[in-house]
């Protein structure tokens, strides 16, 4: 298939209103879908020459209490990239794993669990990744505040040190 | 044992300080001339003193019992070598025989790799097996031209082939066989370790092979080893090939014009993979000195 | 005033003429250990290499933490990494000195509200000596190691002896941030830890969409 509107006319047949397929620039198309028909659309997408898996992304909606996750697709034949996007609750935020389609989402999958929370039924390791000892929120969710965090976690006042003349003898009057 | 009285003992301390600050020396000015070449200031020429004084100064970490005595060893059997090397026509022993220089040469790698192993260290056991594995390389080549003198004279002394060298430069071997000069020059570079022959000591590669547990006076002793090792074959090349000397600045002077050469190459060239680094010993190196050989027996014949 | 009682302490210890003539050796012959831990890394080559020329003053990179004498943390550091360099640090041998590169191990540079960048490297290991500047230049890297020289041929230069002397509050304040038990602002409570919830996602079934709400 060499023409990209055959395609495009091939998936609005296919997926009707499962979908909305719209062009965002000139190079970039973006399918906005939900989460049942993402397994769906993201394999149709793999079959017609979108085999390319670039990234996932995850976006915190707070006011729409919603995290949003882009894949992000990119066909070698048409030169064309391809957005796919679903919604999902921020209170149960889970979503299929695509780790059987690309291997390497696996690591993106687990990026995006250690960061927002966000949970992949069947991905096969979710473990921590990039952080150590993490009992928090996870970090990048909009409702995390790094800098009150940063104050508690890593400065003199919020770790309560004591200055290490203290531990001396003679120390009694050499304190302020 | 009767020969062992104390003026010899005395000699024999006096040599082997000799033959380490000697390589300390050509270590400092060695890395004078790659910063020269790389159009740096680069360190004082006493830089590796400094070095071996400040690594003797901190302290240090054992894994075992048979980490020391491999380092000992190994010394030892450098500073041995050393003692039959004859300095500016002067064999403090009396004796240079090159079969026991060429023996005893290996017991210094031999106990380093030793010491070394015992460390524990994958980087230390890698490096190690690389020496090792280059060891057969030059080994070939050496041992050949070795035997293309030692066929020539009659003797395996290297007073006898430095003497016969005397009486101006037409007489030096390395216009009698150049050949076989160029064999062991290049058989030189692999057993000092230079580039492109540098597989033991690689810093990036596998963190200084060796060295790599060595820390404050085991990394002196390193530095030491490596001070008698160039002493040691620096020496064997100016007795064998340019003519010995009957000065010691003379002396002095050659081993450091055969060190020089050596840093130059060392400095402009790239390292070889190990595999590399044998077969192209064994190719070029072994088959000069294989040529060098005929030829000499051609000639006494 | 009672801020700055952190950085100043300690850093008089007396010495002995043997141990004088012994800081020349090391003063004249520094092998340094570089963790590339941020941008600062960049700045070495050119401080080693032609123009800069270190090696001048006895200066070199060393492999291993074992034959190394100057530890240099060049940039920021992240909680994952400052366990890494605690135990670059230990394996070290005796004398041995810190200098933190740039803002960041100061008090964070940039990344000072960031989750997981530690503020101040001084409350963890001891620190001989800082170079401000986001990067610093060559020129400011050199002067700071020649004052760091003459910090040594002093006697000022101790930070080991201080590391070993305050062990315990150095570790108590390691152990603050790397063995962390309990969560700094607010705990976070899984939505999927329990195993239920957990078999019937695994299984395929769908959520009810009231819970999911």
């Amino acid at each position: 298939m060499k023409d990209i509107n055959e395609l495009i006319k091939k998936f609005n047949s296919f997926f009707q209103e499962k979908a909305v397929l719209t062009r965002k620039y000139k190079q970039q198309y973006q399918i906005v879908t939900g989460r049942d028909e993402l397994l769906g659309i993201l394999n149709w997408c793999k079959q017609y020459s979108f085999y390319h898996l670039a990234n996932i992304v995850c976006v915190d909606w707070l006011e729409d209490e919603e995290f949003e996750l882009v894949y992000n697709l990119w066909s070698y034949e048409f030169k064309i990239g391809c957005l796919v996007k679903i919604r999902i609750p921020r209170a149960r935020p889970w979503a299929p794993t695509v780790f059987e389609l690309w291997g390497q989402a696996q690591v993106y999958e687990q990026e995006i669990h250690e960061f927002f929370g966000v949970y992949f039924p069947g991905n096969p390791d979710l473990s921590s990744l990039f952080l150590h000892n993490w009992h928090d929120l996870p970090p990048l969710r909009k409702d995390f505040d790094p800098v009150e965090y940063s104050r508690q976690a890593y400065t003199v006042e919020g770790l309560g040190v004591k200055p290490e003349y203290e531990k001396e003898d003679n120390s009694e009057g050499r304190e302020s | 044992m009767s020969n062992i009285n104390g003026l010899l003992s005395l000699k024999l301390l006096g040599f082997s300080f000799l033959s380490m600050s000697v390589g300390l020396l050509f270590m400092g000015l060695g890395r004078k001339v790659t910063a020269r070449i790389q159009r740096r200031l680069g360190p004082p020429f006493y830089q590796a003193f400094l070095d071996v004084f400040k690594a003797f100064s901190k302290s240090s970490i054992t894994h075992n019992y048979v980490m020391d005595l491999g380092i000992i060893m190994s010394l030892g059997g450098l500073i041995a070598t050393a003692f039959f090397i004859p300095f500016a026509g002067y064999a403090v022993l009396g004796s240079s025989s090159i079969v026991i220089i060429l023996y005893l040469m290996s017991i210094g790698y031999l106990g380093m790799a030793m010491g070394v192993s015992a460390s524990g260290n994958p980087n230390a056991t890698i490096g190690i097996s690389r020496a090792l594995a280059l060891m057969l390389g030059y080994e070939i080549p050496i041992v050949m031209i070795v035997m293309a003198m030692m066929l020539t004279y009659g003797s395996s002394d290297l007073l006898t082939f430095a003497t016969a060298q005397q009486g101006g430069f037409a007489n030096w071997h390395i216009f009698k066989y150049p050949l076989g000069f160029l064999a062991i020059e290049i058989s030189f570079q692999a057993m000092l370790g230079e580039a492109p022959y540098d597989h033991m000591i690689a810093p990036a590669e596998i963190a200084s092979g060796p060295m790599v547990e060595l820390s404050g006076k085991y990394l002196g002793i390193g530095f030491l080893l490596h001070a008698v090792q160039l002493y040691v074959e620096t020496g064997l090349i100016v007795n064998l090939f340019l003519g010995g000397a009957s000065t010691w600045y003379v002396f002095l002077l050659k081993q450091f014009a055969v060190y020089f050469t050596s840093m130059c190459i060392n400095a402009v060239m790239a390292r070889y993979r190990i595999e590399q680094g044998i077969a192209h010993l064994w190719k070029y190196a072994g088959t000069l000195a294989l040529l060098q050989l005929f030829i000499t027996r051609l000639g006494v014949f | 005033m009672k801020k700055n009682v952190y950085m100043t302490n300690l850093r008089d210890e007396r010495q002995n003429a043997w141990e004088g003539i012994l800081n020349y050796f090391r003063k004249r012959s520094m092998w340094m250990l570089y963790y590339c831990t941020g941008c600062g890394a960049v700045e070495l080559p050119p401080t080693m290499t032609t123009r800069f020329d270190m090696e001048r003053f006895g200066m070199g990179p060393m492999a291993t933490p074992r034959q190394a004498d100057l530890l240099l943390i060049t940039g920021y550091l992240s909680v994952k990494t400052l366990k890494r360099v605690i135990r670059s640090y230990e394996q070290m041998q005796d004398p041995k000195y810190l200098v933190g590169f740039g803002s960041c191990p100061i008090n964070g540079g940039i990344y000072w509200d960031t989750y997981p960048v530690i503020n101040h490297l001084e409350m963890f290991l001891p620190v001989d000596m800082s170079i401000a500047g986001c990067m610093p230049r060559p020129q400011a890297i050199l002067d700071s190691f020649e004052k760091l020289r003459d910090e040594i041929q002093e006697g000022k230069a101790v930070g080991y002896k201080r590391y070993e002397k305050h062990y315990d509050w150095y570790k108590a304040n390691q152990d603050k941030v790397l063995n962390r038990e309990d969560a700094v602002l607010q705990p976070w409570e899984d939505p999927f830890a329990d195993k239920p919830t957990l078999e019937a996602l695994q299984a395929g079934e769908k959520m009810e969409e009231g819970e999911d709400k």
